[in-house]
């Protein structure tokens, strides 16, 4: 099993995660990477993703784990080869088995440039719209960190199972300082993994599965 | 990149599927190389639709591989961005390199289907360009409109500098050539549209006299004509999300209610091997998961089993899966579909009954439907079957033997096969009399009978067990029908219902009808002036284009049907339509 770690920035990261599914198997077959196949009525290739970005949100740490008997430097040369420079990997990592980087992952690091010096986040609510009803819910547990240097403003949230959208804390901002701040200008920049009282990063993560 | 990138993303995050409005899919030419003038392709629909549009890939590639231009494109944007360019101010802008409409040498309108003429109005609208061709100066973008409604271009006449008639990627490109050179020249936009006017296919409008004859532009070497072996993929699931892979052009079928079949001629192959190659370049180049093989009927190419040999293990090696569209009955071989996932089988025997069948001149008889039996004896379990109400001669039993078709279906069905059962999908558009068919003046059955025709057979279909039953709006048909045979004096109707709220007519839940009414009403219109029966006598708005089929022929096909007899398949022989002047006929 191999691993991927790519980005999704510009107009990609105005791709669903559905949709970038379906250009995933796309990118594969006009690569050339022999892929390995699931059974039955409806074989679907074996390649596993990182938790979903939110549309809009831009990354440079997206995972894909994919199943196949090719070397890492190969799969990396020839995904590059078939992707917009906005959907490139900076790094592969061999695997022993299916790393599940989707139930694995508790947490996410994301930066933006804000006007606000500081942000006091204790307490913290974010009000939404969710089927059609407008909820109000204090996040403030599911922010781990924060830092904020020279305007840019870096938070650590939780992802996965239990997930915080960075566009929603950045709607939140926007409301209080009375403007609209562009989703576009979020970045993720690093995933972790849980461990016994803190976080480690998926890079690190895959070095040693 | 220009300045209104940034201004875009900005208002993306807030809108539906906002892949629909950046650009940068795989396969884009480059947008940076030099150039003696640009292009902007519209579409007058959402990206989804446009993107699914093979004319639209194929003009792209044509105008972007020549050295000297450059093709964009833009779509009909979605309710909720439109309203946000307007909160901010913004132009509709290009998709690849964010250029507003308006700073582009041409606009290339690709117009499909007759309801989507308020949605041109509603992407120049949005891109600050006056609608009429006559409010127009010098600096804005000569405005170009083809496709295939350019069959009748007059509806839209008024809109458009030029409008192509017939096949465009020679025409096009002529066309654009002359414009570049034009605007090198400093020559003012009357004199760049005097110089269009000799081009095979283009019509000025403007510059039109009556008695003048346009004759649509044709591919002669449909073979090596260019073709997109890198088609651009799209961001979002587009509704024909794959490879498409053109067979042929034209239709040897002669179904007389058929613009398509008789606008394409003359009929001409490509063959199996080229097509082989195209197909395979289409796949490396862009990953698509699936192909299409794509001809008014596929299953008559001539070549089609050299295809299937070559295209069928490439396939199964890539993993993609081979799909096989708009099959006629007596084409249908178990072989082909036996190498297809067993999903569902399409077919359109247009009419209920043999009469009716023969008067069309749709060559599919009971006993052709027989051959189905194969089909499910290999493991389907699930047909669709199109038909047409409202044809010429059409009676309450031929409406009958929809149903009659059926019940065949099914008892085939049980003789071969007895585990799930058979789910029918049965789905009824309206006959629509179009121009260059031989229903041309025909009349459209009028609003209360459509509805009456329909209830009539979802009652019949409502007592078999399997069976259901969509049909087409009986308002947009007539609405069609209305436009499809219309004049000049309709660009004020479409003015009008624009203004009335009428866009995306071709989506139900957004479709006005009261608009329509309205917009006609205020015109001095109405919609049953345009859906009566034509005297063979009258002056038909459409008769200065010439399609190489004559009128007589047209006219001795009309009679034919009225005898309830048929005329034989171009590819038994030739008929003498008269389209051989354009070209020559690879089948006859």
């Amino acid at each position: 099993m191999l691993v991927l770690k790519y980005v999704k920035r510009a107009d990609s990261c105005f791709i669903s995660h559905i949709d970038l599914l379906r250009h995933v198997s796309r990118i594969l077959r006009r690569a050339d990477i022999p892929v390995k196949f699931s059974q039955g009525f409806n074989p679907h290739a074996l390649v596993f993703f990182s938790s979903p970005l939110a549309v809009g949100v831009a990354s440079i740490a997206e995972y894909l784990a994919v199943d196949t008997d090719m070397n890492g430097g190969e799969l990396f040369e020839r995904y590059n080869l078939a992707v917009p420079v906005t959907l490139a990997a900076i790094e592969t990592f061999e695997c022993g088995k299916n790393p599940n980087l989707q139930g694995k992952i508790t947490a996410a690091d994301y930066v933006f440039d804000t006007p606000f010096r500081q942000i006091d986040l204790s307490g913290f609510q974010i009000e939404y719209e969710k089927k059609g009803k407008t909820v109000i819910e204090d996040v403030s547990d599911k922010i781990y960190g924060s830092t904020n240097a020279d305007g840019r403003f870096a938070l650590r949230l939780a992802s996965g199972n239990t997930s915080l959208r960075p566009d929603r804390i950045l709607s939140e901002l926007g409301k209080r300082l009375r403007t609209n701040l562009a989703l576009s200008d979020i970045c993720k920049t690093a995933q972790y993994v849980g461990t016994d009282g803190g976080f480690e990063d998926v890079d690190e993560y895959l070095k040693r599965v | 990149m220009n300045g209104y990138n940034d201004k875009l993303y900005k208002i993306l995050a807030d809108v539906e599927k906002p892949a629909r409005y950046c650009g940068g899919e795989w396969n884009t030419p480059d947008m940076t190389k030099p150039r003696k003038a640009d292009m902007c392709f519209c579409f007058p629909e959402l990206y989804e639709i446009g993107m699914s549009n093979l004319g639209v890939q194929i003009l792209y590639d044509v105008i972007n591989s020549d050295k000297d231009f450059v093709a964009e494109r833009c779509f009909a944007p979605a309710a909720d961005f439109a309203q946000k360019l307007k909160e901010d101010n913004l132009p509709l802008l290009s998709l690849e390199t964010k250029k507003p409409l308006k700073d582009f040498t041409v606009l290339g309108f690709s117009i499909g289907f007759e309801l989507l003429y308020t949605n041109v109005l509603y992407m120049l609208d949005l891109a600050g360009i006056p609608f009429y061709a006559a409010e127009r100066g010098d600096e804005y973008p000569i405005l170009l409109a083809g496709g295939p409604c350019a069959v009748n271009p007059e509806p839209f006449a008024d809109f458009f500098d030029i409008i192509v008639c017939g096949e465009g990627e020679e025409a096009d490109l002529n066309i654009l050539r002359i414009i570049a050179d034009g605007r090198a020249d400093g020559a003012s936009k009357s004199e760049i549209l005097k110089r269009v006017k000799g081009v095979e296919g283009a019509y000025v409008p403007s510059l039109h006299k009556d008695g003048e004859k346009v004759v649509k532009a044709v591919i002669r070497d449909f073979e090596n004509a260019p073709y997109p072996e890198k088609p651009l993929v799209p961001n979002i699931e587009a509704v024909h999300d794959r490879a498409t892979l053109e067979l042929y052009r034209g239709c040897a079928s002669g179904c007389r209610f058929c613009q398509a079949g008789f606008w394409y001629r003359p009929i001409r192959e490509r063959s199996a091997d080229r097509c082989a190659e195209l197909g395979k370049n289409m796949i490396e180049n862009a990953g698509f998961g699936e192909m299409s093989l794509c001809s008014l009927s596929t299953g008559d190419y001539s070549e089609l089993e050299r295809l299937e040999d070559i295209l069928i293990p490439y396939c199964e090696r890539k993993r993609v899966n081979l799909a096989l569209p708009s099959l006629r009955i007596s084409s249908f071989k178990s072989d082909m579909a036996r190498h297809s996932r067993k999903s569902s089988l399409t077919f359109a025997p247009e009419a209920g009954t043999q009469r009716l069948r023969n008067v069309i001149n749709k060559n599919v008889t009971d006993a052709e439907l027989d051959n189905l039996a194969e089909a499910f004896e290999i493991g389907y379990d699930s047909i669709k079957l199109y038909f047409m109400l409202g044809l010429p001669t059409e009676t309450d039993e031929d409406i009958a033997g929809i149903a009659e078709i059926c019940k065949r279906l099914k008892g085939l069905y049980y003789l071969k096969r007895h585990k799930r059962g058979l789910n029918i999908s049965v789905s009824c558009a309206v006959f629509i009399p179009k121009p260059c068919t031989p229903f041309q003046w025909e009349e459209q059955a009028s609003f209360e009978e459509m509805l009456r025709k329909q209830n009539y057979l979802r009652s019949l279909l409502r007592e078999i067990k399997g069976v259901s039953f969509s049909w087409h709006g009986a308002e947009t048909s007539v609405l069609e029908a209305a436009l499809a045979r219309g004049d000049r004096i309709q660009s004020k109707v479409i003015e009008r219902a624009y203004r009335l709220g009428a866009k995306f007519d071709a989506w139900t839940e957004q479709f006005k009808w009261d608009a329509w009414t309205q917009a006609f009403a205020d015109c001095g219109l109405t919609m049953q002036e345009y859906t009566r029966e034509r005297s063979v006598d009258e002056i038909l708005p459409w008769d200065f284009i010439d399609t190489g089929v004559s009128k007589t022929y047209l006219l001795k096909e009309r009679e034919l049907g009225y005898k309830e007899k048929t005329t034989k398949n171009c590819r038994e022989g030739c008929n003498g339509c008269g389209a051989l002047k354009l070209g020559r006929c690879t089948v006859c």
